[in-house]
């Protein structure tokens, strides 16, 4: 439980986008892709999800569409848009920067 | 941004759709986690109870969602709205004068864009109809001709830019077994027009591909309108057969309601049907009036089909010299050949109404300036409190669209009212069958409208909000708050109306003098107490010529032994029609090259026809009843003809013969007795052309009009008329019944409604103007009172004081004209070809517009000016 690490800010969007590159995906399980992905060190709380969400849509980089999740029932896809992929290599770009340079400050442990 | 936009507008719109949007969505997630839950083995309850617990407050979520959306924003937006809507409530005179004002302006607008959609925009019911072109033959010195079906034929078979082309020639019948015996027209089409168009019938069948032969069987389709009307709509009607010329002709399909035409058509007959008994099916001399549509092969543009068809024609007139002559073809798109020649007359128009709507526009900014001093102190509050200058731009905008919005549903009220009397003034064979309604896109743009008036009326007063300066706003109570740029912008707009006021002034004023020009143009006949009726004789007992000559005889003699009838005669043409029928001629003595024969129109007439229509006889005689069957054949020539065919010569005694000599063929001259002034056939504003008459006895024509002059109100003889023919042929139908004073109104019709239009748009744009200046100069003595009292207090006279406040009206006026002169120069090609001898740049018509604008703008200056004169020095400086 412990080594769970508080996302620093403007993260969340990153993390969102970079998971919808992978396919489309409705909230819940763009949490659990993240948490998996980060081997359980990151947690989205769904609090901050579905607003993050509804920003990224009205920003026009994720579409949404209703669809069937894989247990049957009515969900809510979102997907990349073209303006959303671009975004995100710049975002990836700038933060790769900015944790280069962190690390570079801080110096080897 | 656009995206954020219509992402917000959406939430606006469809606020209770997204609420459970969002809702369905965090519900999705919670039942998702406890189904996670339950799978790693926790009983439900449990896991609901924890899945709550971790996602925490759903109103919380929910609202803050609501915030991402940009909620926040449309929150502010009615907020705005609700502020805007309670200013001008609590302020109505200002809201009503804004109102009706704007009201006006996109009322004509919308109106004028009605007309203009349904007869110039609205897209053709055919399938592709961009593709769709009309070809005609065109002749040298005489333009545009029908096509002979045999050159049809061959441009058919040898054409390299059409995928198809089919041939419709207007056909005419008299239907029998309705209450009257009825003239109806139609098409006879080859059969391929339907699907070539694109066009499906709603019942029934279309033609078939054997139906193009001579010989087919009878059977015809009827229109939408046909059906409805004369079979009550009645799907069985499919099978019957109807009497058409006293013959039987099976019902096969009723044709779409939405189909229409250049021409009128209540029904349609394949080709086959129309060649069995149609000289002109194998003649290529012989040009009925039939057109030809073709389909543009894929890829192919306009002008390569041009070349190829022109090449096409100088190859067919090489081969057949006799009955081509030196024929081109004319091409044009079927959109163009739907809309006429109004379309210039309709932009106009619409750029008139626009013009109307930019003036009022100015009008209201002006008001909303007015109260800028009374909202100067609320504006300066609202900033200091911190407000941003964006926010109180917004606020103004808002109210100038609640205020353009309430004007543009007023104004489309008044347009739906207004659009039938336009539609009305519009000639039918102008309309086509158009449809000149409201409908969505004529809201789209009447929208449009509203959003120009929005920013026209409301960028200027809400740019000098957002200038104005806080801490004297404040400190004077927003007494004389940036009185001089508000004034500036207020000069600005009232110059701008006068400008366009006297745009349109001009405008108007070149449409009536050259309306003017065109009603002294001498016409060459007398329309007063003239009546006309068309006949036109096709039951089977008028097939040879002694019947058909008897019938005419005695429609004349019965009716000239009516009582109140002066004199009547019959004839194949009226003038101003355009509507005439051609041959060439050779004349004894004077041998033409092939192609140079002269070319005139031929009017089959009756005794009478010159004294009926007032045509002055300048030499010989006119017919009598002794120019009969087998008298020796004459004609009369009108003095074009004498003047161009025998100059220098008198024509009376010379003889000349229908079509080319031909060797060994012994002509069959005619006898030239008379010359009659030339009459204006083709319209007004067309010059003469080369008019032949012969006598009706010896070149009997089944379709005649009559043409009876009374000594009283000619339509009161219509009825005993109609007794008089069905006392000869119970049968046979009247139609086309009209004063030849309605035929010259006609003829003149799109300059009628332009001049009507035009000046009811200048007049709208004059008042308003005038109200503009009229509150400029009202709100500056107002202001100035103070100024005004010193002054006088210091020993001006009054006379002075009132130069003074008239130098301002003054300056707007001429500055409006100078500028609006200026633009008509500009805009003056758009009207040339709208003008009869009156050339656009017409510098009397410029001087005159140019004077009464600045009389009336004085006028408007006046009023308020003299209010100075009662200015007591002692009360306006107590005031301060």
């Amino acid at each position: 439980m412990n080594d769970r690490v508080e996302l620093p800010q403007g993260t969340l969007d990153l993390l969102i986008l970079r998971t919808l590159a992978l396919e489309p995906q409705h909230g819940w399980g763009i949490a659990e892709r993240v948490q998996q992905m980060s081997g359980d060190v990151l947690r989205i709380q769904q609090g901050s999800l579905y607003p993050a969400l509804h920003r990224l849509e009205r920003r026009g980089w994720i579409k949404a569409s209703w669809g069937t999740s894989d247990n049957n029932r009515r969900a809510k896809y979102y997907e990349l848009s073209r303006s959303g992929r671009k975004q995100l290599s710049a975002e990836r770009d700038s933060w790769q920067k900015l944790i280069a340079a962190v690390a570079q400050v801080l110096g080897p442990a | 941004m656009l995206h954020d936009w219509l992402f917000r507008v959406r939430f606006l719109l469809r606020r209770t759709t997204v609420e459970s949007e969002i809702e369905d969505e965090l519900q999705f997630h919670v039942e998702r986690q406890i189904e996670k839950y339950v799978e790693s083995g926790m009983n439900r309850d449990a896991a609901r109870r924890r899945a709550r617990v971790e996602f925490g407050g759903l109103e919380q979520v929910k609202e803050e969602c609501r915030d991402a959306r940009g909620v926040s924003l449309v929150e502010t937006l009615a907020q705005d709205l609700r502020y805007g809507w309670r200013t001008l409530r609590r302020s109505p005179g200002f809201a009503a004068a804004a109102l009706v004002t704007l009201a006006l302006g996109i009322g004509a607008g919308t109106a004028m864009f009605s007309v203009v959609y349904g007869v110039l925009l609205r897209p053709l019911p055919f399938r592709d109809a961009s593709q769709l072109v009309l070809l005609n033959e065109a002749m040298p010195k005489v333009g545009d001709v029908s096509v002979s079906y045999p050159n049809f034929q061959d441009w058919r078979r040898q054409n390299h830019s059409f995928a198809e082309m089919a041939a419709v020639n207007p056909v005419k019948f008299n239907m029998a077994g309705g209450n009257q015996p009825e003239n109806i027209d139609g098409l006879a089409v080859s059969p391929n027009f339907l699907p070539m168009m694109g066009v499906h019938p709603v019942i029934g069948r279309g033609f078939t591909h054997d139906e193009e032969k001579p010989g087919a069987a009878r059977v015809v389709l009827l229109s939408y309108a046909l059906w409805q009307s004369g079979f009550g709509a009645d799907p069985k009607a499919i099978g019957h057969t109807v009497h058409l010329d006293s013959q039987m002709a099976t019902i096969i399909g009723v044709l779409p309601p939405d189909f229409r035409w250049v021409e009128r058509c209540d029904v349609m007959e394949p080709i086959g049907v129309w060649a069995t008994h149609n000289d002109s099916a194998t003649n290529r001399g012989d040009r009925g009036d039939g057109l030809v549509v073709g389909r543009l092969a894929t890829g192919v543009q306009m002008e390569q089909a041009r070349a190829d068809m022109e090449a096409l024609a100088a190859a067919l007139a090489r081969a057949y010299p006799e009955a081509n002559g030196q024929n081109g073809v004319h091409l044009r798109s079927l959109r163009d050949a739907f809309s006429g020649d109004v379309g210039p007359a309709m932009l106009l128009l619409l750029g008139a109404a626009i013009f109307v709507l930019l003036v009022a526009c100015a009008n209201v900014a002006n008001l909303f300036l007015m109260r800028g001093p009374v909202r100067a102190k609320e504006m300066a509050l609202r900033l200091a409190i911190g407000a941003s200058r964006g926010r109180i731009l917004r606020q103004m905008l808002t109210e100038s669209f609640l205020v353009a919005l309430l004007g543009g549903v007023a104004g489309v009220s008044l347009a739906s009212a207004g659009t039938p009397a336009i539609a009305w003034l519009i000639p039918s064979e102008t309309l086509a069958g158009a449809t000149v309604d409201i409908n969505g896109a004529v809201l789209l743009f009447s929208g449009g409208l509203v959003v120009l008036s929005m920013f026209v009326a409301g960028l200027a007063p809400g740019l000098y909000a957002t200038r104005a300066n806080l801490q004297s706003a404040l400190k004077e109570g927003g007494k004389t708050t940036g009185a001089g740029a508000r004034n500036r912008w207020r000069d600005v707009l009232a110059t701008g109306e006068v400008a366009l006021a006297l745009i349109l002034l001009l405008g108007a004023a070149l449409m009536m003098k050259s309306l003017h020009r065109l009603l002294a143009v001498d016409a060459g006949f007398r329309s007063e107490h003239v009546l006309k009726l068309k006949m036109d004789l096709r039951a089977a007992q008028y097939a040879t010529d002694p019947p058909v000559i008897a019938f005419w005889q005695r429609t004349l003699d019965r009716v000239r032994a009516l009582p109140g009838v002066e004199s009547a005669a019959v004839g194949t043409a009226i003038p101003l029609t355009g509507d005439h029928s051609r041959n060439d001629i050779s004349i004894e003595g004077a041998l033409p090259k092939p192609g140079s024969y002269p070319h005139p129109d031929i009017h089959i007439v009756s005794e009478d026809y010159e004294k009926t229509l007032g045509i002055r006889l300048l030499r010989g005689r006119g017919f009598t009843p002794a120019d009969k069957e087998n008298a020796p054949q004459v004609a009369m020539v009108n003095a074009t003809v004498a003047q161009h065919l025998f100059p220098g010569i008198d024509p009376i005694g010379k003889q000349f013969t229908f079509g080319h000599l031909e060797a060994g063929d012994p002509p069959n001259w005619l006898r030239i007795v008379g010359v009659v002034a030339d009459t204006k056939m083709y319209g007004l504003a067309n010059p003469a052309r080369l008019e032949i008459y012969v006598p009706f006895r010896q070149a009997a024509s089944n379709g005649m009009v009559l043409l009876v002059k009374s000594g009283q109100e000619p339509t009161a003889l219509v009825s005993a008329i109609r007794s008089v023919v069905a006392s000869i042929d119970k049968e046979q139908p009247i139609f086309g019944v009209a004063t030849m004073q309605d035929v010259v109104s006609a003829s003149m019709a799109t300059q009628r409604i332009t001049l009507i239009l035009l000046g009811l748009f200048s007049g709208l744009a004059l008042v308003l103007a005038a109200i503009g200046i009229y509150g400029v100069i009202a709100y500056s003595v107002a202001q100035r009172a103070n100024e005004i009292g010193i002054r006088m207090a210091l020993g001006a006279q009054r006379a002075d004081v009132l130069r003074l406040v008239l130098a301002q009206g003054a300056k707007i006026s001429a500055a409006g004209i100078v500028i609006g002169g200026a633009a008509s120069v500009g805009l003056a090609r758009f009207m040339t070809n709208l003008l009869y001898a009156v050339r656009a740049l017409d510098p009397a018509t410029f001087t005159a517009a140019a004077l009464m604008l600045a009389l009336i703008a004085m006028v408007a200056a006046y009023i308020p000016a003299r209010r100075t004169l009662r200015v007591d020095p002692l009360i306006a400086l107590r005031s301060e």
